[in-house]
């Protein structure tokens, strides 16, 4: 257990070590000056050119660059945003947990929906009943998300009014960004009705998470059919009915642990398209999240922020593919039987 | 009354053209308290008997029987409810694979304690009832001849040797206490000490608890050593059935011959280093079965007659089909 740790670790920390060279390379990368778009600060005079250079060590060879680098990176000296001027490490702090937070609840939303009702099809495959359920996820999954969102906007917000066209929350309320997930934002606020910023932050929530969970469900729920039918022609489950199983006996205790155990490795490829797409409808909601800052920061051409941007969602996709593989590594009996000697 | 009668068992496998027989009018009985060994050659159909007995077909392949009767009820006219009833307290079942019928995400102890029906568990409370599981699943483990209960309770299946496997597959069919044990093929893999406990096992489950055994092996000098009867299987058709001792000595079937000829053990009189005989051929696909007596091609004795297949003829309980049988003159 503890050598399959290490080797998550080194793991980890190869790809944060590839992915930090690569941010390196694009303040180099880009146009204009490399000491700006490594602070994002624009010097004024000599002097303070001359500081920031030795603070940054620019004079020496690239390994000391990126040895300092790394430094100021784990320190958490992230460099200025050109337009705002405000610290990267500030605005990342406020816009990632906004995104995090729409991801985990289209998530959740899949593994409630998608799970169920992929059981159910999976269990009467080849019926009326699944044909059907397949046919509406191969429909929810070719949605283009953003035109889907837009589709929301125009039914929901547009035509029918009944969901708010964009934001978080209501200006009314004053909600100071504590975690940074506004629902328990609104927890620990103080001077509002903490129930109506509940409901109109959840009126908020509806139509993005709802964009982005179609395609999530819809995949979900081929991924646990396609892996129930699996199971459910294996020799055990046929071996369990000659002992006289009941049907619920044999799902429960025998298809449906068997059934998930594949599933969460594909669930860590899915989050890579769960939170592209959330970073796509963010932009249509102008959800105040990662992928809308991004955006503004590409129209707005400013360097140190797509760079930090581009680091800080790369480090959350890879740490959440990774602890899902070890958690699954964890949970799965049969994973750890290439430790085992062969005889 | 024979606790199991089957009667013109046929199956037929729908392979998207055309339907196939892989089984073609088998006969099988079993009488209560008796073993009867089930033989044939790779390929004869005798797991499919197994599977079809059990319920455990797939979806595409299509029974018929003229009478598949457990104490006289009909299995295939019974509610799926009664049927499962009955597989879950009167028949029970090893089959070939072990480790692959076990669920690879539960512990063996899981599996087994699953295993046992409700009402053979003691105790009002479930405290008093996990107990009392645990003390069945430990006794039939060490029944079985698995003496380090502890080692393998807690094992997954992955984690275990063949052998162990299999004794445990045993021990599961035997923790439901049933009238009839199918067991396929229990010693495949194991070496001769544990062959001999297991089939030592079985004989006295047999002789203490009247338990029946339908007993499917290659191996044919165990089966003689403890099968009353025996039913010969070639191709899907059932040639030759009857008591053990009358079949050694005197098979009427030219496949029955070919078969008991073609073990050594059997063979006092054979010469060292003599050709062992055996029969011209291999076994035919299913897809393509002779017509009429699908030994035909290979059997020494065929004729024109063979092209018609042979109507089942009894000389008391002993059954054959054959036009042309042997050891007649005798009889």
């Amino acid at each position: 257990m503890i050598r399959i740790l290490l080797r998550y670790i080194i793991l980890f920390v190869l790809t944060l070590l590839v992915l930090a060279g690569l941010s390196f390379s694009l303040a180099y990368l880009f146009p204009g000056d490399v000491l700006a778009n490594l602070t994002g600060i624009t010097a004024q005079n000599e002097m303070q050119r001359a500081a920031l250079a030795q603070q940054f060590h620019l004079d020496s060879g690239y390994i000391v660059q990126f040895y300092h680098y790394l430094k100021n990176l784990l320190t958490g000296n992230w460099g200025y945003s050109f337009i705002s001027g405000m610290p990267l490490s500030e605005e990342v702090r406020l816009a990632l947990p906004a995104t995090i937070e729409l991801a985990t609840y289209a998530m959740l939303l899949a593994i409630v929906i998608g799970i169920p009702v992929g059981c159910y099809a999976g269990l009467r495959s080849y019926t009326a009943a699944d044909y059907t359920i397949n046919s509406a996820s191969m429909i929810g999954y070719s949605f283009p998300v953003f035109w889907l969102a837009l589709l929301f906007i125009l039914m929901f917000s547009l035509e029918w009014n009944i969901a708010p066209l964009s934001g978080r929350i209501s200006l009314l309320f004053e909600v100071p960004p504590k975690t940074g997930f506004i629902l328990i934002d609104i927890l620990f606020a103080d001077n509002i009705n903490r129930l109506l910023a509940f409901r109109d932050a959840l009126h908020h929530l509806m139509l993005p998470t709802l964009a982005i969970s179609v395609i999530s469900i819809a995949s979900m729920v081929r991924i646990t059919r396609r892996s129930v039918i699996e199971v459910k022609n294996k020799p055990f489950v046929a071996a369990a009915r000659t002992r006289g199983l009941s049907q619920g006996q044999i799902f429960y205790r025998h298809i449906l642990r068997n059934a998930l155990l594949p599933i969460l490795p594909l669930m860590a490829i899915q989050i890579t398209t769960l939170i592209t797409n959330a970073m796509i409808v963010e932009t249509l909601f102008s959800w105040p999240g990662i992928g809308n800052w991004l955006i503004q920061a590409i129209y707005q051409r400013d360097y140190p922020a797509l760079r930090i941007g581009m680091l800080a969602v790369a480090f959350m996709v890879v740490t959440l593919t990774i602890l899902i593989d070890l958690f699954n590594r964890v949970i799965d009996p049969s994973r750890e039987k290439y430790e085992r000697v062969a005889v | 009354m024979p606790m199991l009668d089957i009667k013109n068992l046929t199956l037929e496998i729908d392979n998207g053209t055309s339907r196939v027989k892989a089984l073609d009018r088998v006969n099988l009985t079993i009488k209560s308290g008796e073993i009867r060994a089930l033989v044939g050659e790779s390929g004869s159909g005798k797991s499919l008997i197994v599977a079809a007995i059990s319920g455990a077909l797939p979806d595409q392949f299509y029974l018929t029987a003229d009478r598949m009767d457990w104490n006289g009820e009909s299995l295939l006219s019974m509610s799926s409810e009664q049927r499962r009833e009955i597989m879950r307290r009167d028949i029970a079942v090893v089959f070939q694979n072990p480790i692959s019928a076990l669920d690879p995400s539960a512990t063996l102890g899981e599996q087994l304690e699953e295993s046992i029906p409700a009402e053979l568990v003691e105790g009002k409370w479930f405290w008093q009832r996990r107990k009392s599981r645990r003390k069945a699943a430990i006794s039939t483990v060490h029944k079985v001849g698995i003496k380090h209960h502890r080692n393998y309770l807690n094992a997954y299946p992955h984690q275990i040797p063949t052998d162990i496997g299999q004794k445990f597959m045993i021990a599961m069919a035997l923790i439901s206490q049933p009238k009839l044990l199918i067991v396929d093929d229990p010693t495949r893999g194991m070496e001769t000490t544990t062959k001999t406990q297991v089939l030592k096992l079985l004989t006295r489950l047999n002789q203490t608890r009247s338990l029946s055994i339908l007993f499917i092996s290659h191996d044919l000098l165990a089966i003689s050593s403890m099968a009353h009867t025996m039913t010969v299987l070639y191709c899907g058709q059932s040639v030759e059935s009857g008591r053990m001792k009358m079949l050694r000595k005197r098979p009427l079937h030219p496949y029955t011959k070919a078969l008991l000829d073609s073990a050594p053990s059997f063979r006092h009189d054979l010469p060292p280093k003599s050709i062992l005989p055996n029969m011209d051929g291999t076994i035919p696909s299913l897809k393509h079965v002779p017509i009429g007596c699908r030994l035909g091609p290979r059997c020494p004795r065929a004729q024109k007659d063979c092209v018609i297949t042979p109507a089942v003829r009894r000389i008391h309980d002993h059954t054959y089909s054959c036009h042309f049988p042997l050891h007649m003159e005798k009889l």
